[in-house]
C-alpha cells in the first residue's frame, strides 16, 4: 500500500511517498502560485519518480500553511504533527525537534510515539526564518546558497540584531557601509539567528534527542551556532530534514488509513 | 428572521433599530466600557447602556493618530470609530480605568471630542479590600450624581432596585443558556453566545429579556449546534468580541463550552443581592464578585474559578486569549498558564490584534494544539 504526504509551505513544496514503510519518492521545489498547483506538481514528481498512477495511493495527507487548500488531501494535519511524527520516522531516538521553516521556526517535544507532547511556535516576526534569510542574504550580496559558507570562513562574527528582520537588514546594511568583511557579517547573522532560536526553546523544556529540520536546517553555519548556544549535537536523520514535515504527512496518511478500516475517530 | 439570526445582525451592528425605539421614547443612550460600570445606575437614571465595541470596525488610522502603535489594537479601533461618527448616537460614555490604554482612551476621546456627548470617567480601585470597597461607593454615589444632574432625574432606590430586578433576570437567563452547554451535546455554539452576548449588550434590557426567552424556549425545544466538535474548549482572558475568532477556533473541530471573559461569564454570572443599600449592593456584586485580571489581589481566586469551571463544563482545554500590548493580560496568561500546568490542564496562549490578521498561522497553532490534547487521551 502506498501513502502520500504533501506539505505545502511558504517558499518550498514538498511530497514523500511511502510504502512498506519506505520512502520509495520524495521531491521539493520553490512554491507556485497558489497551493493548488504546487500540491499538483510536486505530487506528479513522485508519482513520476515511483513509477505511479494517482489512483494507486491509498491515501494522502497534507500539511503546511496550504493543507487546507488541497482538494485530492485525504485528511491534513498541522506541521507541528507531522514534524514530529516524520523526524521520529526518521530517527526514532528524537524527541526534541527545531525545526526552521520558511515563515516560521518551531520547537516541538514528541513522546516515544512520535506524538506531540507540546510545542512552541514564534507568533509574530520572521526574524530567523527562511524568509528573513533571504532577504539578508540579498542584502548581503550572495546567493541564500552561500551564505553559510561565507559564515563558516569567519571567526569574528559581527553584532546582528535578532529582534525584527526589517532592524537585522538595517544592522547588515550598517556593517556594510562600514566596509566591515561580508564573512563576519554571515557570521553576525547565524549567530544572531541561533540565539533567537535559543531564546524560543527556552518556552519548553527541551527532552533529550534534539534534531534541527526545515529548509533552514541545510545551512551548515546556523546548524553550528544553534549547536552552540545549545550546548547540544544534534542527533542526525535518515531522511532529507527539510522532508520531515510531508514524511511525517505520509505516515498520518497511513494512520489515518488504518483507523478508517478499524471504523475509529479521529 | 429567525431569533438567532436576528442576534447575529444586531452582533455584527454598531447601532440597531431598539435604541432608536428607545430614543424616541425618551431614553437616551450612554455608552460604557469595562464590566465594572453598574448598567443599572444609567437605567435606572432613565438611559439605555449600551456596551462599547469595535465591531464593524475598518481600521485604526484615524484611532493612531492619536495612539502609539505599542497600545492595544481594541482602544485604537474604538477611538478609530468614534472619530469616523459611528458612534454619534450616543449621548454620553461611562469611560472606566480598567487598564491604562482605556484610562487613555478617556484623554483622548475628550480631546479630540467626537460628537458622542459627555465624558464621564469612573474610577474602580484594582483591589477588593474593605478599603477599595468603600472608594468604589463613593464613586458610585459620584456617578449617581453626575447621572442626576446630566438627566434631571433623581436615583431613588425605588428605581435602582427596579433596575437591579431588571438587570437580575437577564443575568439569569444568560446563565440558563449558559448552563445548558454543560450537556455532552451542546445547543448552542461558543460562536453564537457570543453573538447573543454582543447583541444583548447593546439593546434595551426590556428587550434583552424578550431575545433571551426566545433563544431559550428555542433551546429547551431540543435545538442542537451541529458543528463537528471532538474538544471542548474554556476560554478566558480580555477583550474578545471578533465571532471570526471564535469560528477560527470552533472551525478547527472545537466548541467553546465555557468561559470567563468580558462579553461571557463575567458579565452574568453572580446577581446583585437584593436588600439594603442599592448603591452598596451594586458596590459588592460588582466590585467584590467580578474578577478580571485588572484586579490584583485575586489571581488565585481566578485560577481557581477557571479549575472549577474546566471541570463543571467538562472542557478539554483552556484558551487563554490576550490582545497584543494587554498588560493585564500579559502577567495573567503566563501565570494561568504554568499553574494550569500543574493541574494537567492544558492551555495555550493566543496573542492576536483585535480584528487582526495572521490567520494562517493562527490556524496551525490552533491545530497543533487540538492535536497535542488529542494526542493525551
Amino acid at each position: 500500500m502506498i501513502f502520500a504526504g504533501i506539505d505545502i509551505g511558504s517558499l518550498t513544496a514538498k511530497a514523500v511517498l511511502l510504502r512498506h514503510g519506505k520512502v520509495i519518492a520524495s521531491h521539493f521545489e520553490p512554491v507556485k502560485a497558489t497551493s493548488l498547483a504546487s500540491a499538483d506538481h510536486v505530487m506528479g514528481q513522485v508519482l513520476e519518480q515511483a513509477g505511479l498512477r494517482i489512483g494507486e495511493i491509498q491515501l494522502t495527507c497534507s500539511t503546511g500553511y496550504g493543507r487546507l487548500e488541497i482538494p485530492f488531501a485525504d485528511c491534513n494535519r498541522s506541521e507541528v504533527s507531522c514534524h514530529g511524527l516524520g523526524t521520529f520516522f526518521s530517527n526514532k531516538s528524537v524527541r526534541t525537534i527545531i525545526d526552521i521553516g520558511g515563515q516560521d521556526c518551531k520547537v516541538v517535544v514528541i513522546d516515544s510515539h512520535g506524538m506531540v507532547e507540546d510545542f512552541v511556535m514564534n507568533d509574530k516576526c520572521a526574524a530567523g526564518t527562511g524568509r528573513s534569510l533571504e532577504i539578508l542574504a540579498r542584502t548581503l550580496g550572495v546567493e541564500l546558497a552561500d551564505l553559510g559558507r561565507f559564515a563558516l570562513r569567519s571567526h569574528r562574527p559581527l553584532p546582528v540584531s535578532n529582534k525584527c528582520s526589517i532592524f537585522m537588514e538595517l544592522d547588515v546594511m550598517q556593517l556594510l557601509y562600514q566596509g566591515k568583511r561580508r564573512e563576519n557579517i554571515a557570521h553576525g547573522i547565524t549567530v544572531s539567528i541561533a540565539r533567537r532560536i535559543a531564546s524560543l526553546t527556552g518556552k519548553v523544556t527541551l527532552q533529550k534527542g534534539i534534531c534541527i529540520s526545515g529548509g533552514v536546517s541545510k545551512n551548515a553555519a546556523v546548524v553550528r551556532d544553534i549547536e552552540q548556544a545549545l550546548g547540544v549535537t544534534f542527533t542526525p536523520l535518515a531522511h532529507d530534514p527539510q522532508l520531515m514535515g510531508a514524511l511525517g504527512a505520509a505516515c498520518f496518511a497511513e494512520k489515518e488509513y488504518r483507523r478508517r478500516m478499524e471504523g475509529g475517530r479521529s | 428572521m429567525t431569533i438567532f439570526n436576528e442576534i447575529r445582525q444586531l452582533a455584527q451592528s454598531t447601532a440597531n433599530d431598539y435604541l432608536t425605539r428607545a430614543r424616541h421614547r425618551g431614553h437616551p443612550t450612554v455608552g460604557y466600557f469595562c464590566s465594572y460600570v453598574p448598567e443599572e445606575m444609567i437605567h435606572a437614571a432613565g438611559a439605555v447602556p449600551y456596551r462599547m465595541r469595535a465591531v464593524g470596525s475598518e481600521g485604526t488610522s484615524l484611532g493612531d493618530t492619536y495612539f502609539s502603535s505599542a497600545n492595544c489594537s481594541f482602544v485604537r479601533r474604538v477611538l478609530d470609530k468614534g472619530l469616523r461618527g459611528d458612534f454619534d448616537f450616543l449621548d454620553g460614555i461611562v469611560f472606566m480605568n480598567g487598564c491604562d490604554h482605556n484610562r487613555r482612551l478617556f484623554d483622548n476621546w475628550s480631546y479630540a471630542h467626537p460628537d458622542t456627548g459627555f465624558n464621564y470617567m469612573l474610577f474602580v480601585p484594582h483591589g477588593r479590600s474593605e478599603a477599595c470597597l468603600a472608594q468604589y461607593g463613593n464613586e458610585l454615589a459620584k456617578l449617581g450624581r453626575f447621572l442626576e444632574e446630566r438627566f434631571d432625574t433623581e436615583l431613588t432606590a425605588e428605581k435602582l432596585w427596579n433596575s437591579v430586578a431588571l438587570y437580575n433576570r437577564k443575568r439569569a437567563l444568560l446563565q440558563e443558556i449558559a448552563d445548558s452547554r454543560r450537556a455532552a451535546v451542546v445547543p448552542i455554539s461558543g460562536t453564537e453566545f457570543l453573538s447573543l452576548m454582543l447583541a444583548v449588550s447593546v439593546v434595551p434590557v426590556e428587550d434583552a429579556i424578550a431575545l433571551l426567552e426566545q433563544v431559550l424556549a428555542e433551546l429547551r425545544a431540543g435545538r442542537i449546534h451541529t458543528g463537528q466538535a471532538v474538544l471542548r474548549l474554556f476560554v478566558t482572558g480580555s477583550c474578545l468580541e471578533e465571532l471570526s475568532h471564535l469560528e477560527l477556533l470552533e472551525s478547527a473541530g472545537a466548541v467553546v463550552v465555557a468561559d470567563a471573559i468580558c462579553l461571557g461569564a463575567r458579565y452574568f454570572e453572580l446577581p446583585v443581592p437584593v436588600g439594603g443599600d442599592p448603591l452598596a449592593a451594586l458596590g459588592e456584586r460588582y466590585l467584590r464578585n467580578l474578577s478580571c485580571p485588572r484586579m490584583m489581589d485575586d489571581v488565585a481566586g481566578r485560577i481557581a474559578h477557571v479549575r472549577e469551571r474546566v471541570s463543571d463544563f467538562g472542557a478539554d482545554a483552556v484558551i487563554l486569549e490576550k490582545l497584543e500590548f494587554c498588560s493585564m493580560m500579559s502577567g495573567e496568561s503566563y501565570i494561568s498558564s504554568h499553574e494550569l500546568r500543574k493541574f494537567d490542564i492544558p492551555s495555550i496562549t493566543l496573542t492576536r490584534e483585535l480584528y487582526g490578521g495572521g490567520v494562517g498561522q493562527l490556524k496551525t497553532r490552533i491545530q497543533a494544539f487540538y492535536e497535542k490534547v488529542i494526542n493525551r487521551s
